[in-house]
């Protein structure tokens, strides 16, 4: 069984999350409170070395905070553990990465219906989904291996695969890394429209300073630590 | 069509074609040995024992009772103290017991490397070199007896088809064993009247001749001067040599098994000292009992092998878990539990020995075909390859079992492949 969302909670909220290095003791992130409203969309920025990364896998639940509390629709992630954590990621969290990590030996669609592999969608409606989603994100050559797309088409690849499940939250870690200014203002915009579409709130992690205004909320995050609260 | 787990194993498997198949090459050979050994072993128990057929005992003049048993069976060689035809009627009262048949063979001639026994129509129809099954010809019929050339000849289902004979062909044979082949009597005719159905024994390679001819071909030999050929007038009584006996003790109606005079009968013949008497079964279990040592030490190497083709495995798989850890930190991400890589790989693994393993009954059948062949040739051994279907099915469930065992370092490695760490951007 996949552990079920709560209907109608935030995507995304922290609560008192501190993490630290486990042999220096040295505090990384100290985030009072965040939150991220079910199909809200937010930017975070900060420099290299800030923890935004880090964040990415507290909110994955690849790793464990020091204290505090990461609530992903409606559950703390930290609170399910082994299997039922890795299930609960794969249905309700989707994640593009950087470099996209597509992997190689599987076609595009194959890409996007791995997604769905570890979850309890039924195998007959994989194919259906990750086409649809493929088709709406302009991939005509599904067949085609990664290597074979380019590097825009290899991102909105990634970008199918992270929405394949019909997550809450899709993270971003810096989206536009691998893209000229230009296709990398018309990626993120393509990202925010699809998840808009399929109502799964979008938390992106930049360094880039343009990206600023593609979003309504943006958040430095040193400035995270220090604030109040975060709302969205 | 959905990806599913087996998706994954096979794309992991094809997208390095050349490892998998070499991987899978080594447990298909471990397996291919070990099946080999286990199939002529068997095989090769029952071909020594079919071709000692319906007869007890076996009497002759040769040095010892394997040697006997291997020359007047098997046509290892040619018997070189030979016993009077004279001397049969001895026997009955030697053994102090009534024989079903007592059948003269003599060893001495062959032709084209083919041993040519010479003996008398009750080979054909007592004699049977299958327990209850005679012999039975595919054409023509037994020889008969002729006092001048051209003989009659019959020819062993192997060697009629190995030789190209045809009933009517005329042939003439040599002097001395098929090794040792000297003159040609081409002056002396035999006319094939008959070849044999196949029986999978030794007399499938060999021909069969009577008895007066032999002696006439020796007489011959012994008889210089002679200006017209040799006829059975021309038989002296040193002439009329046998080198073995073909002896079965009469049985009571309806009894089957050793008659109750068996070990009596043997002993008063072996006591006499004039000859050498062999139970064939016992001396084919004895020459066994030596080849079984010899044979387990070739099991145990094929075992050894078997096992170095899993560890040939482990060290594959293992090597490749480097290659693909950003596969598995990827699927982990994508919601893949720690437990279901594990699997994977173990299945991986699984697939690879139960590829080998099938691989390695095909090539053991081949391979078993090959052996039979050349024993055949060379020492006249039919042996039917077949896989035991007991044994096979333990040796591929095992080799499935080893290469299971031989992916749990990989699986366990795959298992703790630390997901952030191998996220990380290249370059």
């Amino acid at each position: 069984m996949v552990e079920a969302a709560t209907a109608g909670s935030p995507a995304l909220v922290i609560t008192n999350l501190v993490f630290r290095y486990s042999g220096s003791g040295e505090t990384l992130l100290r985030i009072p409170s965040f939150e991220l409203a079910a199909g809200g969309q937010a930017l975070l920025t900060g420099g290299s070395g800030t923890g935004k990364s880090t964040l990415l896998h507290l909110i994955l639940g690849l790793m464990e905070p020091s204290s505090g509390e990461i609530r992903v629709a409606g559950r703390a992630i930290h609170k399910l553990h082994g299997e039922a954590r890795d299930r609960f990621r794969g249905r309700h969290v989707g994640m593009v990465f950087q470099t996209f990590q597509l992997l190689h030996g599987f076609s595009a669609l194959e890409n996007v219906m791995l997604a769905m592999t570890f979850s309890d969608i039924k195998p007959g409606e994989h194919e259906e989904r990750a086409r649809e989603l493929l088709d709406r994100l302009g991939i005509e050559r599904t067949g085609a291996p990664p290597e074979a797309l380019s590097v825009g088409q290899q991102q909105r690849v990634a970008v199918a695969r992270a929405l394949a499940c019909g997550p809450e939250l899709v993270l971003a870690d810096e989206p536009t890394a691998s893209l000229d200014p230009e296709n990398g203002r018309a990626a993120v915009g393509l990202l925010r429209e699809v998840c808009r579409e399929r109502g799964a709130a979008l938390l992106c992690v930049s360094h880039d300073p343009t990206l600023a205004g593609e979003f309504d909320e943006v958040h430095g995050l040193a400035s995270l630590s220090v604030a109040e609260g975060a709302r969205v | 069509m959905a990806v599913t787990d087996f998706t994954i194993v096979a794309r992991s498997l094809t997208g390095r074609a050349f490892s998998t198949v070499v991987t899978a090459l080594t447990v298909c050979v471990g397996v291919c040995l070990v099946l080999t050994l286990l199939s002529m072993r068997d095989a090769g128990d029952k071909a020594f024992a079919r071709g000692t057929g319906n007869m007890d005992f076996l009497i002759s003049r040769d040095a010892g009772e394997i040697a006997s048993v291997l020359n007047g069976i098997f046509y290892a060689d040619v018997p070189n103290a030979p016993i009077n035809i004279a001397e049969l009627d001895g026997l009955v009262p030697l053994a102090r017991a009534p024989f079903e048949y007592l059948i003269p063979t003599q060893l001495g001639d062959s032709y084209r490397g083919r041993s040519v026994m010479a003996t008398v129509p009750e080979f054909f129809t007592s004699f049977e070199p299958n327990q209850g099954r005679p012999l039975a010809f595919a054409e023509g019929r037994a020889f008969v007896k002729k006092s001048e050339s051209p003989f009659e000849i019959v020819a062993g289902a192997d060697a009629a088809s190995s030789l190209g004979l045809s009933i009517g062909d005329v042939i003439a044979l040599s002097h001395g064993g098929p090794r040792e082949e000297s003159h040609v009597h081409t002056e002396y005719q035999y006319e094939v009247v008959g070849i044999l159905e196949p029986t999978l024994t030794p007399h499938d390679r060999a021909l069969f001749t009577e008895l007066t001819s032999a002696w006439i071909l020796h007489a011959v030999d012994d008889s210089e001067g002679l200006e017209t050929l040799a006829t059975e007038a021309d038989i002296q009584e040193r002439h009329r040599q046998i080198t073995g006996v073909y002896a079965r003790l009469a049985r009571r109606p309806g009894t089957t098994g050793r008659p109750a005079n068996f070990q009596s009968a043997f002993e008063a013949i072996r006591r006499s000292g004039q000859y050498t008497i062999a139970e064939p079964n016992a001396q084919i279990a004895a020459l066994f009992r030596i080849v079984g040592n010899v044979n387990a030490i070739l099991l145990a190497l094929a075992i050894a092998v078997l096992i170095s083709s899993g560890i040939t495995l482990m060290l594959a798989l293992y090597n490749t878990m480097e290659q693909r850890r950003r596969q598995i930190a990827v699927l982990r991400v994508l919601g893949c539990s720690r437990g279901r890589i594990f699997g994977l790989v173990l299945t991986e693994s699984a697939i690879l020995g139960t590829a080998g393993a099938i691989a390695g009954v095909l090539l053991s059948l081949f391979a078993s075909v090959v052996v039979s062949r050349s024993l055949a040739q060379a020492v006249g051994v039919v042996v039917e390859p077949s896989l035991p279907v007991r044994e096979t099915l333990s040796v591929v469930v095992g080799a499935i079992v080893l290469a299971a065992l031989a992916g749990l370092i990989p699986a366990l490695t795959a298992y703790r492949t630390p997901v952030i760490r191998n996220l990380r951007p290249i370059g």
